[in-house]
């Protein structure tokens, strides 16, 4: 009589299985978050981490599943494993092709506004010394169009950009001309206060396709506070602008940035209220950085990681409920996060790559043509730490300035991958180097991960949506919609 | 003397079954909670912590440390058991990979 085999024929054997490189963190005394060099993660007890370490895994208990799923471990007899995550590898770090796709202009150094938290250390309205001249702009401008990747964003930086708008005009005609022989595609970004706003600035960015930046920094009361100008009217300008961009070029022609302050701690649902209220299509909860004005008046200091955490996690949960109801609103940088976690996608945002993006992903021209690798590293220099100035408009190529021994060594010093810390860090694959704030908080481009802010944020904020998309659902479908 | 001993906490090791690297890689990780000085004496490893931090001392601190060195001396043994498959992996994505394009 013909019959079935036992279950058992079915199974592979155990001894076939081979661990694959894992990494993971303690999140508690009987909790670990255990990952692959690709950061794919899972939450494990103690126990099944031993297991999972010993390959103590029998198909059907479920851990062997979860540990195939992650590419914990693969079976010894087949590479199918290790070529995926190869290629993954691959993809995750494939920003290294296209180097170099943004390029910030900062056609002026003068500003309208005296915000005390200013990073970039703004000069008053009236010193013509700080704006950038056409000559320098040109050759900036051949600089950017060297730039290896194939779509180039130019993004006008200030000071208040609008100041020296006649700049502007010229560099983007420039571009558009030069760029076609060389087939480069073409983006433009005014990181603009929108005090200067006028129809000019309209039409001609309507003409030319040219995006806005702007900063609104929550309500009235606080945007006002965080950002004096004389006649008291920071925000008014600024919301008037947004709704002028909005209605003549259209509602996704502008975006907004804040910039989270002591007194913005516990008002994040007014913050977030307001960009709803505004029409912006999400938010950006962005910390302080140590720069500029920042560190003069002691903005930088008022407030440490765990305290942003705070604000932050406030903040999404409100956002969170904002989703639910219907209206899709992303908070940014936990989209940005989740594209890390979620896909292999490479991502444009500087700071969450490893090697660093400094020079790599962005070149920055200062007004008077020196270049820095960072808009970061050209506010250090404005506090008199030249670390990160790579050369000048003037004497150097791209490829120079890409080459030269200051970025080299600032990025190879930098690399997660091999930092004391991070190369076992469960949350390496999903984070980055950031040699700049590194070297202005520890003066160490690597940084001394423990004692790092940077790191303690990071390891907050991937947690948090880690265990938003394993342990709550509503929030999950919410989440993996803006990592998409 | 009495004083400066009991401002600090002493774990020590059997230097033939523990590893100095997991130790050392552990004692990083407490920068900003201790400061971990290793010794080796008798055969032993002696680690004295010196608390950075009022809320964590004593037996608390020495319980994170051990759970710490714990954690390293898993990593130091998933890391011999896999660091050929990285290698094959990292050649992979940008060696042969890379070559076929």
């Amino acid at each position: 009589m013909a019959g079935f085999a036992s279950p058992n024929a079915f199974s592979p054997e155990t001894s076939a299985l081979q661990l694959l490189p894992i990494r993971f963190e303690r999140l508690g005394a009987d909790r670990f978050l255990v990952g692959n060099i690709v950061g794919d993660m899972a939450e494990m007890t103690a126990v099944e981490l031993d297991r999972l370490c010993s390959l103590d895994l029998t198909p059907g208990d479920g851990l062997y599943e979860r540990a195939f799923e992650k590419l914990f471990v693969g079976s010894i007899d087949q590479r199918a494993q290790q070529q995926l995550l190869a290629l993954r590898l691959r993809s995750r770090l494939s920003f290294l092709r296209a180097a170099t796709p943004l390029h910030l202009f900062v056609v002026t150094l003068r500003c309208e506004h005296s915000c005390p938290y200013c990073q970039v250390s703004r000069q008053s309205q009236d010193r013509v010394r700080y704006d950038m001249d056409q000559a320098t702009a040109s050759k900036a401008l051949d600089i950017a169009l060297s730039a290896p990747a194939p779509l180039i964003k130019i993004e006008f930086q200030g000071g208040e950009p609008l100041l020296n708008f006649e700049l502007i005009r010229w560099i983007v005609g420039a571009a558009k001309q030069r760029a076609v022989p060389l087939g480069k595609q073409l983006q433009f970004v005014i990181a603009t206060n929108l005090a200067l706003l006028n129809d000019d600035v309209l039409d001609f960015c309507g003409e030319h396709d040219v995006l806005f930046s702007t900063s609104l920094d929550g309500p009235r009361d606080l945007h006002n506070k965080n950002r004096p100008r004389r006649g008291q009217n920071s925000y008014e300008l600024a919301v008037a602008g947004i709704a002028s961009i909005k209605e003549r070029l259209g509602p996704d022609r502008v975006g907004a940035l804040m910039t989270t302050t002591e007194a913005s701690l516990d008002r994040v649902e007014d913050i977030v209220d307001e960009y709803v209220a505004q029409r912006l299509d999400g938010i950006f909860l962005r910390p302080l950085s140590p720069y500029g004005f920042a560190i003069k008046t002691k903005q930088f200091h008022k407030y440490g990681a765990q305290e942003w955490l705070q604000f932050w996690k406030r903040g999404l949960r409100y956002i969170l409920e904002i989703n639910k109801s219907g209206h899709h609103f992303p908070e940014f940088y936990s989209a940005l996060m989740l594209r890390r976690m979620l896909s292999d996608e490479p991502i444009g945002y500087v700071d969450l790559r490893s090697p660093a993006g400094i020079g790599l992903g962005a070149l920055v021209y200062n007004y008077d043509g020196t270049v820095f690798a960072s808009d970061e590293a050209r506010m250090l220099a404005e506090m008199g730490d030249r670390s990160f100035e790579l050369g000048n408009v003037r004497e150097h190529s791209y490829r120079d300035l890409v080459l030269s021994d200051t970025l080299v060594s600032a990025v190879a010093d930098s690399l997660t991958q091999t930092a004391p810390q991070c190369s076992s860090c469960v949350f390496e694959p999903n984070c980055g180097a950031d040699p700049v704030y590194h070297h202005a908080t520890q003066n160490d481009v690597l940084g001394i991960k423990p004692l790092s802010e940077f790191c303690a944020r990071q390891m907050g904020v991937i947690t948090h949506l880690f265990e938003l998309l394993e342990h709550s659902p509503e929030d999950a479908a919410v989440l993996r919609g803006w990592a998409s | 003397m009495s004083d400066l001993s009991a401002s600090y906490t002493v774990v020590d090791f059997n230097a033939s079954m523990q590893s100095l690297g997991a130790l050392q890689e552990a004692a990083y990780r407490l920068i900003g909670q201790a400061a971990c000085q290793i010794d080796e004496a008798n055969g032993r490893y002696v680690c004295r912590l010196s608390p950075s931090q009022p809320q964590l001392h004593g037996d608390d601190l020495r319980s994170h440390f051990l759970n710490l060195v714990t954690d390293e001396n898993l990593r130091e043994k998933v890391n011999r058991e896999t660091d050929r498959l990285r290698d094959v992996i990292v050649a992979l994505a940008f060696g042969a990979l890379a070559a076929e394009e």
